[in-house]
């Protein structure tokens, strides 16, 4: 359907080319013919006026060669004059003299116009010539848009077969692990659709569930836009890849609390100024594996230390470094709220909601270049993810680490209360004060003079109420803390 | 590893609960592609004409599937119509700005 509107569109552009362009043809030939009439009658008498103006677009190369094609030509100007070549108008001034003196006249004429006509050349308007080529810059344009267009074309196909190889290596060992796989939320009942949803031309999801342990699983295939030319441009500067996202959110009693997360440097300096929770609980800066075996180009957050130990076992380890290249981000938290939401002060007035969830984000080897082969290379990666949800399951926290993990949490909340402390206790006394601005304008509303003084009594009696309140308790106060 | 597959729990595949989040290009570009073709009608600039026309595939090939393609086509055909107005109202090619 879009590639239809498209090919629709291209065809008007040049059609619309061609309309603007007879008018312009038929007009020009008319007048042409006009001129041979007109003149072709008064051959003897106009032919001074006439010459004069056609000598002005003659050029200086043709020169040397007027002198010697008017002697000659002379008998034949009178009886050709469609040929309108300028040449001859020349004679036409000095008939006799020119028979006479042939051989003279050349050099002194020649020298003559030379120097009595200063040549100027005048560039006709690129309109007034008939010729397609001076409309190059339109025909650029109309081929960079026939480039994108075909680009597009290209890339939309590549990465749909880059999507659906990823699917058919990945499909058996979804399927043996999961109930339901692929599911686009249209259904209402809960039915594997066996098919990945196309976001976009580079963005395909597959959502997967009905497995222990685990609420669901969100793939996002999110590759390059090779659909886009400028993308693809900008790519060739900066190289890219394509990366596969996989969420799992996990049941809540199936997680313990703790922050971990594993990845490349870069991404873990990111993901920590970025994350909700990574900032709020891994206040180190991200450290080096290497105590674990682990190559120098992964680090690892964590929120402490005793959840990295029983992270890293010999399987998780052996995963790590054998597809090192391919791993860009690991991270494990029960207090996964996503990025940290850019709010305006005065909104903030309850902490984000969280869920406990396994996020991976994995590089597809190729950086960019990839083919639907490189996908079997991911396949280890979701066996992987499978082993991590188990392990996930599996893995508590002793005392000492619950709680801290608690104190932890009990902190970030407190921290979260005193910040918008402050913007509460205001948005408590402007309701307050609203409260007494219409009970206000209530009592000056009656009319009733009976009913205002009672009215204002009531309230008065009212507020002395509230003073004796507080009396009392910044009394009970003083004596509990004598 | 084959588990007993626990009772199917419901999608929803997690629609985007934040549209900030994602990518602004389309939306810059039909902008961007509806003013140059408004410049291009009002001043007569073709050069500004074939840049809306540019914009305009740009955003249609970024664009998300769920995105309108009412919205698509209106700013495609208004840059379309900016160009070939140009055109009509001056036949004159484009001359390079060197």
């Amino acid at each position: 359907m879009k590639n239809l509107y498209i090919f629709i569109a291209v065809l008007l552009i040049p059609w619309s080319f061609s309309l603007a362009k007879y008018d312009e043809f038929e007009d020009g030939d008319d007048i042409m013919e006009y001129d041979d009439n007109d003149f072709a009658e008064f051959e003897d008498v106009n032919e001074d006026t006439v010459t004069e103006s056609p000598q002005r677009i003659i050029t200086t190369e043709d020169d040397e060669e007027e002198a010697t094609v008017e002697l000659e030509g002379q008998d034949e100007n009178h009886e050709d004059f469609d040929d309108a070549d300028t040449q001859e108008g020349d004679t036409e001034s000095e008939p006799y003299d020119d028979e006479e003196f042939e051989g003279y006249e050349e050099k002194p004429d020649a020298s003559h116009s030379k120097n009595k006509d200063p040549i100027t050349i005048v560039n006709v308007p690129a309109h007034l010539q008939n010729s397609w080529e001076s409309y190059y810059m339109e025909i650029l344009m109309v081929t960079g848009l026939l480039a994108y267009i075909m680009n597009y074309i290209i890339g939309k196909n590549k990465n749909n077969r880059l999507a659906h190889a990823w699917f058919n290596t990945h499909r058996e060992l979804l399927e043996s692990n999961f109930a339901l796989v692929g599911d686009d939320g249209t259904n209402k009942e809960a039915t594997s659709t066996g098919k990945l949803n196309q976001e976009n031309e580079h963005i395909y999801n597959l959502w997967c569930s009905g497995r222990v342990c685990c609420e669901g699983m969100l793939i996002q295939l999110k590759f390059l836009k090779r659909q886009d030319l400028l993308n693809v441009l900008a790519r060739m500067m900066r190289p890219a890849s394509d990366q596969v996202q996989i969420k799992v959110t996990m049941n809540d009693e199936d997680m313990d609390t703790y922050v971990f997360a594993v990845g490349t440097r870069k991404a873990l300096v990111r993901l920590q100024k970025e994350m909700q929770d990574l900032s709020e609980f891994c206040s180190d800066k991200p450290k080096s594996g290497a105590k674990y075996g682990l190559p120098d180009s992964l680090a690892i957050l964590s929120e402490m230390g005793e959840v990295t130990e029983g992270m890293m076992d010999a399987k998780m380890i052996h995963f790590l470094t054998h597809y090192a290249d391919k791993i860009e981000s690991v991270q494990f938290s029960d207090q996964f709220s996503g990025p940290k939401l850019m709010q305006e002060e005065g909104q903030l007035t309850k902490l984000p909601e969280t869920k406990k969830t396994l996020l991976f984000t994995f590089n597809v080897p190729g950086s960019g270049n990839t083919s639907p082969k490189d996908m079997e290379s991911l396949l280890p990666l979701m066996s992987m993810v499978i082993y991590s949800i188990d392990k996930a399951k599996k893995f508590r926290l002793n005392r000492e680490g619950k709680q801290k993990a608690d104190k932890n949490r009990a902190r970030v909340e407190e921290n979260f209360l005193k910040l918008t402390h402050v913007q509460r206790q205001e948005a408590a006394q402007s309701r307050r004060e609203e409260k007494k601005r219409a009970e206000k304008e209530r009592i000056m509303n009656e009319e009733d003079p009976e009913k205002q003084r009672r009215l204002e009594e009531a309230a008065l009696r009212r507020e002395q109420k509230k003073l004796e309140k507080k009396q009392m308790k910044m009394k009970q106060i003083k004596v509990k803390a004598m | 590893l084959t588990e007993p597959p626990s009772p199917a729990r419901y999608k929803p595949p997690a629609s985007e609960t934040n549209p900030a989040l994602e990518d602004p290009t389309p939306d810059y570009m039909n902008l961007l592609g509806m003013v140059f073709s408004m410049c291009g009608l009002m001043l007569k600039l073709k050069w500004c004409a074939w840049i809306a026309v540019y914009c305009s595939f740009i955003s249609f090939a970024n664009s998300r599937s769920s995105e309108d393609t009412k919205q698509m086509m209106s700013s495609f055909m208004l840059s379309i119509s900016a160009v070939v107005m140009s055109y009509l109202q001056n036949p004159q090619p484009m001359s390079p700005p060197w």
